[in-house]
Formats: structure tokens, C-alpha cells, sequence
């Protein structure tokens, strides 16, 4: 065997890569167990009555009983319903008007010429390096002078301003993929402009928008911070922040409270089984809060 | 992109062209004017005043003075430092470490790269629901088997106690984001040129000096991008402390978002909050001229 260049004795290269390999699954199998542990206590929790869950002083980590108790308990003594129908809403609506903002600037931007064009890349840049809690204070003056507190509309406002830097920079991106021949061979054959945004730029457009869309989404249904500032009034709670207080109750223990957890998850675990690579093309263009 | 303007058609129709432009910009600024710029220049101007909601009196930079003279904006700014380092650098090395498992073929890597988008995907309320269960001190998971193999005498309370509410509150962050470096990395990793390595290795180069030589270089700009955008990002963190420990036990955890946020709504002093504000702008802005000038990154697009 040879020696390495420093004159090191050299370990085999057979005996090398299989130090490697080890190495690797131990990885692997480290960090999936510190990823899946906290995932399976929410699952196995949120299916097993309390009073089965920690019988003897200890949880209990196999289910023997699995039941719905816990979500029936949720639904009845609290407002989870109420909770859930705010976020839904206030998603809905940031994730539209996120997504129409950063396709409408997206195109304009790549498709139109003027001075100062490295300057609005840069503002976008900048706002998206913004955290919620920065923005959330001004926000918070700013809407307690016009009576925005308190209400889907503002909230919407806010979350869309947290999400729009980004959605915005990905359009941004997308559309310089997207070759100006196909409008112009439209164009070429008479389509006025607006025809060919509908029936040409759109359709191709479709990935670029939906990974806009996802993370809109995302951003919406995650947040905690803005909703924490601007709503007060426990009838407009989205999810996150109505959730939060649960664990103050006395009528509430952990197994409602991973049950409500488990509710909150699924739409983020269906996106993440269904439209994995959309969301991956966002790590692509540059990574997301 | 070179699709200069001359080569659209001569008579794209200048109404419709003139009617697009305004489509897609208008609602842009107005919408940026409103949610971006009209709030921070309010804010930074209330920053100039005491009381600025009700009595307002104009005080210059008094605001800003009596933050910065109190040592306890230091410390708080200290417990962001050790915060925004301590969970960056260790997404970082998980994120790095699983990329470079993943990276290799090896069996299962396809569900590990699925399995770790749900912490990314998570909302940070269910994180924190999680990390109290499993740390927490009378029903935790993780006290059971350290009470059980005797590594310690008595169950600890994680989350609030002086000594590990800090290294949890850590912990939890780095479950949650080291998916963010994990993605980054190995989409840098997977565009490395394998023949790279396979010269090197008959070369006779050791697994080290490859990882040292060829990876590292390859991934040194993702790592410096990691590093300073999750940092700054970690540095402004709110709703992950807030939600664990509300910023305690006795402020050991209380960083300036916590603290921006009790200036605001328990002192209900909008003036230091703002001025607070305003230096968080500062320190931002500063990060973001660093970022701007050393990565470049609004060349990815054609302006």
C-alpha cells in the first residue's frame, strides 16, 4: 500500500472506506432517532387515554388502547373549532394574495426593463432577511393608529408581508427560466399581451407558482409571532397561538394537547409526502425561513 | 437572459404594454409602501419620542441612550449572541453530517430526506409542545431514562432551570432547522463532480484529505451562508423562546426579541420599543451589507 503524500503510514483504502461506511450509518441512524422520537411520543400520546398513557408513573410508549378520546375531549371543552376556521381563513387569504403579488412582480420584473432594477433586488433581499419580530412591532404601531388590530384583514396584511420577500425573489427567478420566444411566437401570431399571459406564461409558469403558493402557506399556518401581536381577541386565535394556552388549563393535559399538535400537522405532512419536490426548488433558489 | 426590449415587436401594443407594466408593479409598491415602508418609518420616528401614542414628547435619541446605558440591554444582547451561535453552528453540523450520510447511496436515504422536511414543515408551537414533553421534569421521557440509568439523582427540570433552560431551548432549535442546512448542503453536495473523487482516490487519497480538499471547498459558500442568514435569523428568533420559557427563568433566556416584545406590551413603552426596534433595523441592516457584499446574491437575477 502506499503512503501518503506526508509520508504518513497509510491506513488501506479498503479498511478506510469501510471505517467511512460506519461512520455514515451511525449518522444516519443518530439522526433519525433524534429527528422520529419526539414525532412518535405526539402519535402515540395523542391515540392513548391519560389515564392508559401514564398508568404506573410512566409513559407509556406502545398503545394498547388507541382512542379518540383525547380529540372528542378537544372538540368539547374548547374553542379548537373556532381556532382552526381562523387559521384556515387567514391562510387561505395570505396565500392567494401572496402568491398574485409574486407572480404579477415576478413577470413585470423579468419582462420590463428600468433603471434601479438592482436596487429593488436588493430591498427584496433585505426584507426577506427581516424576522417577524421586527417587522411585528411597526406592524403593530402602525395598525393600532388604523384600527387594524384584531382583524383577519390586518393579520392577512402581515403575513403576506413576511411571506412576499421570498415568494416574490422565487417568481423572480422562475420566470427568467421561462424563454420570452413562447410569448413571442404568440405574440407573432396576434395573441394580445393579456391572452398570452392567460394562456401561455401561466400554464408554464405552474411549478414556480405552486412552490410561491407553498410557502405562502407555510409561512401562514406556522406563524405564532404575528398573530401573538396583532390579534387579542380570543374569537379571532388562529390555531397556533389559541393552542398555546391549552397547557394552562387544568382541563387540559398532554394528550389533548398532542392531539391538537397532530391536527395542526397535517396539512405541513401532507405537503411535505405529496408536492416534496416544489418545496425542495425552494431550498434551491435560496433556502426559506 | 439577454431578451433585450428591442426584440419584441415593434407594435406589442402600447396600451396593453402600458396597462401590463402598471398591473404588475402597482399593487407591488402600494402593497410594499404599506406592510414595509410606511411601518418602519413610523416606527423609527416614534422611536424620537416619550409617551408617543399619548402624550408624545419629542426627546431626540433619549430612548436610544437609555437603552444602550442600561447593562441589561447588554446581557440581553449577549444571551442573542449566545443563542443565534450556539443553534446555527449546531443545525449546521447536523445538517452537514446527515448530508454527507445522505449524499452516500446509501439504503433508506430517499425516507431519511423525506423524514427530515416534518421539523422544517413543523409549526414552532408543535416543536416546543414536543421538547417540553420529552425534557419535561415529572412525565418527561428523556428524565425517565436518565433517572433510570442513574445518570442523575434527580429528575431536571430542562426548561426552567437557570443552568439548561438555555441548552434547551438550543436543543429544540437545532430539531427544528438543521433540516435548513441539511437541504442547502446536500444540493450543493449532490453537484459535486464525482470523477473529482474518483481521481483522488487513485491518486491514493485518504477519505480525510478528500472531505478536506474537495468537499469542504466545494461547500465553504453554502456554510457561509448558512452561518450568516440562519444567524441573523436565529439572533432575531422570537416564538421559539417565548413559547418554551417566555424568556425565564429570571431572563436567563430573554433575548432582544423577548425583550422587544415585553417593552411593547408589558412596560407598554413604545418609545425604548421602537428605539429597540430600531436598533435591531441597525444590526439587520448591517448583516445585510455584509451578505450584499461579499455573496453577491442579487446577481442570480438579471438585473
Amino acid at each position: 500500500m502506499a503512503t501518503s503524500p506526508r509520508g504518513l503510514v497509510a491506513v488501506p483504502q479498503r479498511i478506510q472506506a469501510r471505517l467511512t461506511r460506519i461512520g455514515v450509518y451511525v449518522t444516519a441512524v443518530v439522526v433519525a432517532v433524534f429527528v422520529t422520537v419526539p414525532v412518535y411520543l405526539m402519535l402515540t400520546l395523542a391515540f392513548q387515554a391519560p389515564a392508559d398513557a401514564f398508568a404506573g408513573g410512566r409513559v407509556n410508549l406502545i398503545p394498547t388502547n388507541p382512542t379518540l378520546r383525547n380529540f372528542r375531549v378537544l372538540f368539547e371543552t374548547t374553542a379548537t373549532s373556532t381556532y382552526f376556521r381562523n387559521s384556515l381563513v387567514v391562510t387561505a387569504s395570505t396565500t392567494l394574495l401572496s402568491t398574485a403579488i409574486a407572480v404579477s412582480a415576478g413577470y413585470g420584473l423579468t419582462r420590463f426593463e428600468f433603471r434601479g432594477k438592482s436596487y429593488a433586488a436588493r430591498a427584496i433581499l433585505f426584507s426577506y432577511m427581516f424576522s417577524p419580530i421586527v417587522l411585528a412591532i411597526p406592524l403593530y404601531v402602525v395598525f393600532f393608529a388604523l384600527g387594524l388590530l384584531n382583524s383577519y384583514f390586518g393579520l392577512t396584511l402581515a403575513l403576506t408581508a413576511i411571506s412576499t420577500p421570498f415568494t416574490i425573489w422565487l417568481m423572480w427567478q422562475y420566470f427568467q427560466t421561462v424563454p420570452i420566444a413562447l410569448e413571442e411566437s404568440a405574440w407573432v401570431r396576434g395573441a394580445s399581451r393579456w391572452r398570452t399571459l392567460w394562456d401561455v406564461v401561466l400554464p408554464v409558469a405552474r411549478p414556480g407558482y405552486v412552490s410561491a403558493a407553498i410557502f405562502a402557506f407555510s409561512v401562514a399556518w406556522n406563524d405564532f409571532t404575528m398573530a401573538r401581536v396583532i390579534m387579542s381577541d380570543e374569537n379571532l386565535y388562529p390555531i397556533t397561538v389559541g393552542a398555546s394556552l391549552f397547557l394552562d388549563r387544568p382541563t387540559i393535559g398532554w394528550g389533548e394537547t398532542m392531539a391538537v399538535s397532530v391536527l395542526i400537522c397535517i396539512p405541513p405532512f401532507l405537503i411535505a409526502l405529496f408536492l416534496q419536490q416544489y418545496l425542495l426548488q425552494g431550498f434551491n433558489v435560496g433556502g426559506l425561513e | 437572459m439577454s431578451t433585450g426590449t428591442g426584440r419584441r415587436p415593434p407594435l406589442g401594443g402600447l396600451d396593453g404594454r402600458t396597462l401590463l407594466v402598471l398591473a404588475c408593479f402597482v399593487p407591488l409598491f402600494l402593497f410594499f409602501a404599506a406592510v414595509w415602508v410606511v411601518p418602519i418609518v413610523f416606527a423609527l420616528w416614534m422611536s424620537f419620542f416619550e409617551n408617543p401614542t399619548t402624550a408624545a414628547e419629542f426627546v431626540g435619541l433619549d430612548n436610544y441612550v437609555e437603552l444602550l446605558t442600561t447593562p441589561r440591554f447588554w446581557e440581553f444582547l449577549w444571551t442573542s449572541v449566545v443563542y443565534a451561535v450556539g443553534s446555527t453552528v449546531l443545525s449546521l453540523l447536523v445538517g452537514l453530517a446527515l448530508a454527507l450520510a445522505v449524499n452516500r447511496r446509501i439504503r433508506g436515504r430517499l425516507g431519511l430526506r423525506t423524514m427530515m422536511i416534518f421539523p422544517y414543515l413543523l409549526p414552532t408551537l408543535i416543536v416546543i409542545f414536543l421538547w417540553t414533553f420529552l425534557l419535561d421534569q415529572n412525565v418527561g421521557v428523556l428524565n425517565q431514562f436518565l433517572v433510570e440509568y442513574g445518570v442523575v439523582d434527580e429528575p431536571i427540570a430542562f426548561f426552567s432551570s437557570l443552568q439548561w433552560a438555555m441548552p434547551s431551548v438550543i436543543v429544540a432549535s437545532v430539531w427544528k432547522y438543521g433540516s435548513f442546512a441539511f437541504f442547502i448542503i446536500l444540493a450543493r453536495l449532490q453537484a459535486i463532480d464525482d470523477d473529482l473523487y474518483e481521481r483522488a482516490r487513485v491518486e491514493g487519497a485518504t477519505t480525510w484529505q478528500m472531505f478536506r480538499d474537495i468537499t469542504l471547498p466545494n461547500l465553504r459558500s453554502a456554510i457561509l451562508i448558512i452561518l450568516l442568514v440562519r444567524g441573523i435569523w436565529m439572533f432575531n428568533k422570537f416564538d421559539i423562546i417565548w413559547l418554551s420559557t417566555r424568556g425565564g427563568p429570571i431572563e436567563a433566556t430573554t433575548t432582544l426579541p423577548i425583550y422587544v416584545y415585553r417593552l411593547t406590551f408589558s412596560s407598554v413603552a413604545f418609545g425604548r420599543a421602537t428605539a429597540l426596534a430600531g436598533i435591531m433595523f441597525a444590526l439587520l441592516a448591517a448583516t445585510a451589507v455584509v451578505y450584499f457584499y461579499v455573496f453577491q446574491p442579487s446577481k442570480e437575477v438579471n438585473v
